[in-house]
């Protein structure tokens, strides 16, 4: 038996299966090029009546051609198995809006809210709160805001009307340094502290002014020497760098602000032209972001901590402004809008 | 405060250009708002020579002048002016240019005679209100200048915000050239103490100055002046006002202003002949009225302030005059107080009456009583020269001299505080500039630091220490990474399931919105709440924002009515404060949530929908076993529907209540669509988490589902139907679920999927069977339900 006949019943075989077209047509040639009365088959079986030389040629090739074969009849199986399917009827429309459930936003303050816990998570400070309605004493008394200060004057403040029986006399927060008194008269450093809040300012609304606005305290208190200016502006470049994404400067300012002495204003490099001069900062380079100070040692006395025992920094920045800045809100109204064309781009 | 810069230039000695003293002061002192050119209006306005002048052919009270401007450079200039005579120096207008006024000045034809342009007046200059005739400059004056630059209001100004703690000394030309000239380095231009003590003539004929508040009145002096002249200033000095932003207005108040901008120390005039008996500084008494000097009738307070004569209060101290003892141009005689009144009273005054005047505003800040004395020698000075004004007396009423005080600074708290050490040379350096006196402490490392009494912002070490800061420069304080032990910091579990609640509630499709905490009586009444129990605001911004809310529906209700206009199907949720009074607490605080399912076409099924979107909320939330109860609607009636709305219980305490509104809500706030809104307390929904979860076998054997199908002849609640059902069919019945519900003829049918199954083996049918008799049997005589065959 010559090896050519074997390879002339592969070749046949294989011509024929590119005939085949269905499930049919594949179960026939199986029959005529792998059923038991096929040709190979045939071969297959007479290779017992062969000489042993024979054998030893005739015997692989026939093995390999059956598994040739088959291995066409497979890839002509999965071939057939695609070609059978109706297309046309399988057909959907992939370009046509999914069928989605609603999906929900949080308030973009909400977002910059958590993002900003995070970062100083990392370096080891933890949220705190409080109340919205708190006592004049907590919010101006105690942050050494003298009664009849010009000091007061700095914050356009909403009163509460008080009823006679009442001890206190209460105001919407005019900032969210109220904390820090209440943080430390239950807790004794090492404070760690952010306060993010809803904070009050008795001043008309237009674009650019809100009465109701969102802001950022950040207080780290420490034995004397261990907290300094100088650790502030590290703090203060670490999370700006990090919620920037990019290398942020910070310029401190002197200011004024009762409850920190010494006090800065503090700007941090222009994160729109990098410190080049824009529209955005007016040319200087510089963005101003909100105050900063080291914790004044009467805030400690009226907390109960003794006078020179600790040393801090306190810092506040308006949330609104950095959610301005970060996704370019033209008109802070729209944050108070509830509009959810507004909400669902966050 | 507005500064010119010239003047600042002057009294400092500082040669910096006006952007460089900007910038100085920014960095080191005080912000600075703006820096501006003086808007004097006055480009192309000249010096001219009056060559000749000869009358007008053609009108009698016009005559036509020749001036000079320059070298070759003659005008023909047609005036009215009686004062105008040959030889003087005189201000030109030329063709082309304006006046402040807007006014345009052509060439033009006056009469048959050629005029090229105008001589002014100080009127039509805007400089002063002297208009019966042209402005005659002194013969000295160079002919073809600037005039503006000439007389000083080309000049660039500073407008610099100070600090609310420094406006006892820089709300003041001296004030403000100090600190330039200490960040400049050097010493001021002018001399801190007068070399002659002030001298009181020897027949004394001032009034008698009494001090009854000597707390609210520190330092009282009094200068009288006879035989003033009351009449326009010099020019110079309105020169100095206009460029400050003030208007000239007679020589007298420009003296008291002019002072008052270069001490910081306001001065009063007043008309002497109308004060009767001696000077009396005291509280007002109850039901005393003054008419001020801007014209207000005030009513004044026992709290309020006043300098009064024997007979009636004159002025309210330290805020503004009385109308009736002002200085009139027929004043003759002058009483100029120069006194120190106290910070809180002045400001209590201010807020009470409304008026804010540049002197309060000094005051509030507490100004040096030692400053009085240095500015009445000045001032007799200016009142003899610019009012002919002769000094016939003077009071000094100081019953509690302040002294200079002293404090000792640690050099080691210096570099405690800015975390950066500094040499000790720079350390006394920088306090010198600032005016102070130091002396290093003997055997210790420290400074002993005098304070001059202009600086009460100076009171303790830090005080010290931040003037060592920003007088360095804070920009040479490096960032240090601040090296602590690693302390783990506890979380605040409030904030933390605050955040986790607001994450679940995005996912879930709820979008958060934020509304203000206030609303307005309108918002209150359409909400059915009563107005009491309400915490309101005594200074509200509009009528919408009167009282703190106690709900946030109204808010809510408002933001869907806005976001139907362009959405028809959403989802939202708030989570902030409510307010209320308390007896206990006197006001009451918590942070609530509210959510919101909206739907154009929803109707009532939204509350379906909000109901599972809840479930599926505490789900994950870990708060198991919500039990939702039929709302028990107070006596009065509340927000709520009567019969779509649940309380939401787990174990026995109320989270809150989840339904629709009264339809007259619903109406009142203009909203048609279906909507249903849950309101929860945060706190007892926390308290309500699961904070350990134990994990369960799962079922070995599994549970066989029968379906039952039972028909009421009235409303029964499905809740109330599977409560009885997994009573009647315990142990073996796990659950049941409701699958279906079909009402017809007032009859409900409710079918509901039965789980039944144990945990040690596989029931057997008639296990099954008689598990569902007993609960068919117990529906049957507890609710009156039949099995639907």
């Amino acid at each position: 038996m010559p090896k050519a006949k074997i390879e002339t019943i592969v070749a046949a075989g294989k011509q024929a299966l590119e005939a085949v077209a269905d499930a049919a047509g594949l179960a026939v040639w199986e029959t005529t090029y792998l059923g038991r009365k096929s040709e190979l088959n045939e071969v297959l079986k007479g290779l017992k009546d062969l000489s042993p030389e024979e054998k030893r040629t005739v015997g692989p090739a026939a093995h390999e051609a059956k598994q040739a074969l088959m291995a066409s009849y497979t890839a002509a199986a999965l071939r057939i198995e695609r070609e059978s399917v109706d297309w046309e009827r399988e057909w959907i429309d992939v370009t046509a809006p999914g069928e989605r459930q609603p999906a929900g936003h949080l308030h973009p303050i909400t977002i910059l809210e958590h993002e900003i816990a995070d970062i100083f998570a990392s370096l080891g400070f933890t949220v705190e709160d409080g109340p919205e309605l708190d006592t004049e004493h907590n919010n101006f008394d105690s942050l050494n805001f003298p009664k009849d200060h010009p000091a007061r004057d700095m914050q356009d403040t909403f009163w509460v009307k008080s009823e006679k029986r009442w001890q206190h006399t209460y105001i919407p927060r005019t900032h969210t340094s109220t904390v820090q008194v209440r943080y430390m008269q239950e807790h004794k450093p090492p404070v760690r502290i952010i306060v993010p809040g809803r904070i009050f300012r008795n001043e008309a609304t237009d674009a650019s002014h809100e009465h109701t606005f969102h802001q950022f305290e950040c207080l780290m208190v420490d034995e004397p020497g261990k907290v300094t200016v100088a650790t502030f502006k590290y703090v203060a470049e670490t999370f700006f760098s990090r919620f920037f994404g990019k290398k942020v400067d910070i310029r401190l300012r002197p200011s004024f602000f009762p409850f920190t002495e010494p006090s800065f204003e503090f700007d941090i490099s222009c994160i729109i032209c990098e410190a080049k001069g824009c529209s955005v900062c007016k040319g200087t380079g510089w963005l101003e972001i909100g105050g900063a100070g080291m914790v004044n040692q009467k805030v400690f006395e009226a907390v109960g901590y003794k006078r020179g025992a600790y040393q801090g920094f306190a810092w506040g920045f308006g949330l609104t402004r950095l959610a301005m800045m970060k996704y370019k809100i033209a008109d802070i109204r729209l944050l108070m809008s509830g509009d959810l064309r507004f909400l669902k781009q966050f | 405060m507005k500064y010119s810069y010239h003047w600042l230039k002057e009294l400092s000695g500082t040669k910096k250009p006006a952007e460089r003293v900007a910038d100085l002061l920014m960095r080191h002192a005080f912000e600075v708002e703006g820096v501006e050119s003086y808007p004097h209006g006055l480009d192309g306005v000249l010096t001219g020579w009056v060559l000749s002048v000869v009358p007008h052919p053609n009108a009698d009270r016009l005559r036509v002048a020749q001036v000079e401007l320059g070298k070759n450079d003659v005008r023909q200039i047609v005036c009215g002016a009686p004062n105008l005579a040959e030889g003087q120096k005189v201000v030109v207008v030329l063709p082309g240019a304006s006046l402040p006024g807007g006014i345009e000045i052509r060439a033009t034809e006056i009469r048959g005679v050629q005029s090229n342009g105008m001589i002014c007046s100080e009127k039509e200059l805007g400089i002063g209100d002297g208009h019966t005739g042209i402005l005659v400059l002194p013969d000295e004056a160079p002919i073809g200048s600037e005039f503006a630059k000439l007389v000083g209001l080309s000049d660039t100004i500073l407008d610099v915000k100070i600090l609310a703690d420094r406006g006892s000394d820089a709300l003041s030309y001296e004030g403000l050239a100090r600190e330039i000239a200490a960040l400049d380095g050097h010493a001021p231009q002018f001399a801190e103490t007068k070399a002659k003590p002030f001298k009181i003539p020897s027949y004394n004929r001032a009034p008698k100055v009494q001090i009854a508040d000597k707390k609210a009145c520190r330092r009282y002096v009094g200068l009288l002046f006879k035989d003033v002249e009351v009449g326009e200033s010099p020019l110079w000095l309105k020169t100095k006002l206009l460029v400050s932003g003030l208007r000239p207005i007679n020589n007298i108040v420009d003296i008291t202003n002019y002072l008052m901008l270069r001490t910081g120390q306001p001065l009063h005039a007043f008309d002497a002949d109308t004060l009767s008996g001696g000077v009396h500084i005291r509280m007002a008494k109850k039901g005393e009225k003054l008419e001020l000097l801007s014209g207000e009738k005030k009513s004044l307070s026992t709290d309020d302030l006043v300098i009064a004569d024997a007979k009636h209060p004159l002025a309210l101290a330290g805020i503004m005059g009385g109308r009736h003892s002002g200085v009139t141009a027929e004043t003759k005689d002058i009483f100029l107080e120069i006194a120190n009144f106290d910070g809180a009273t002045l400001r209590r005054t201010r807020i009470r009456h409304g008026l804010a005047t540049d002197a309060s505003y000094r005051f509030e800040r507490n100004l040096d009583p030692n400053l009085p004395i240095e500015v009445a020698r000045e001032a007799a000075e200016l009142i003899r020269e610019l009012a002919r004004g002769k000094l016939a007396g003077a009071r000094d009423e100081y019953p509690e001299k302040r002294k200079e005080w002293k404090i000792e600074l640690a050099l080691s708290r210096v570099e405690g505080v800015l975390g950066v050490k500094v040499p000790i040379f720079e350390v006394v350096q920088y306090l010198a500039l600032q005016g102070l006196a130091v002396r290093k402490q003997n055997g210790k490392d420290a400074l002993l630091v005098t304070i001059p009494t202009r600086r009460p912002d100076l009171r303790d070490e830090w005080d010290l220490i931040e003037e060592i800061g920003r007088m360095r420069g804070y920009d040479k304080v490096s960032p240090v990474a601040p090296l602590l032990p690693l302390v783990a910091v506890p979380g605040n579990p409030v904030k933390h399931f605050e955040r986790n609640t607001k994450e679940r509630l995005a996912h879930a499709g709820f979008t958060e919105i934020m509304t203000y905490s206030f609303y307005g009586v309108r918002d209150v009444e359409a909400f059915g709440l009563e107005e009491a129990g309400h915490v309101e605001l005594a200074n509200p911004l509009n009528p919408d924002q009167t009282h703190l809310r106690r709900s946030l529906v109204p808010s809510l209700l408002r933001k869907v009515k806005e976001n139907l206009r362009h959405t028809d199907t959403f989802r939202i949720f708030e989570w902030e404060s409510v307010f209320e009074k308390s007896k206990k607490l006197e006001v009451r605080e918590a942070k609530m949530l509210v959510i919101a399912s909206v739907s154009r076409d929803g109707g009532v099924r939204e509350f379906a929908r909000l109901k599972g979107s809840l479930e599926n909320l505490l789900e994950s939330l870990h708060i198991r076993g919500a039990e939702f109860v039929p709302h028990a609607a107070p006596e009065s009636g509340d927000e709520w529907h009567r019969v779509q709305s649940a309380d939401i219980l787990v174990g026995g305490r109320k989270l809150g209540t989840i339904g629709t509104l009264m339809p007259f809500i619903m109406k009142n706030f203009g909203i048609a669509s279906g909507m249903a809104v849950a309101v929860l307390d945060t706190e007892a929904l926390r308290s309500s988490v699961e904070t350990e979860t134990v994990f369960r076998p799962l079922p070995r054997f599994p549970f066989a589902v029968r379906d039952i199908s039972l028909v009421f002849e009235k409303k029964v609640e499905s809740g109330s139907v599977v409560r009885r059902m997994l009573e009647a069919g315990a142990p073996l019945l796990q659950s049941a679920l409701l699958f279906d519900v079909f009402e017809k003829e007032g009859k409900r049918s409710l079918a509901f999927h039965l789980s039944f199954g144990a945990d040690e083996r596989t029931l057997t049918s008639d296990e099954m069977d008689a598990a569902f008799e007993r609960i068919v049997s117990e529906v049957e005589r507890e609710l009156g339900g039949r099995l639907n065959r």
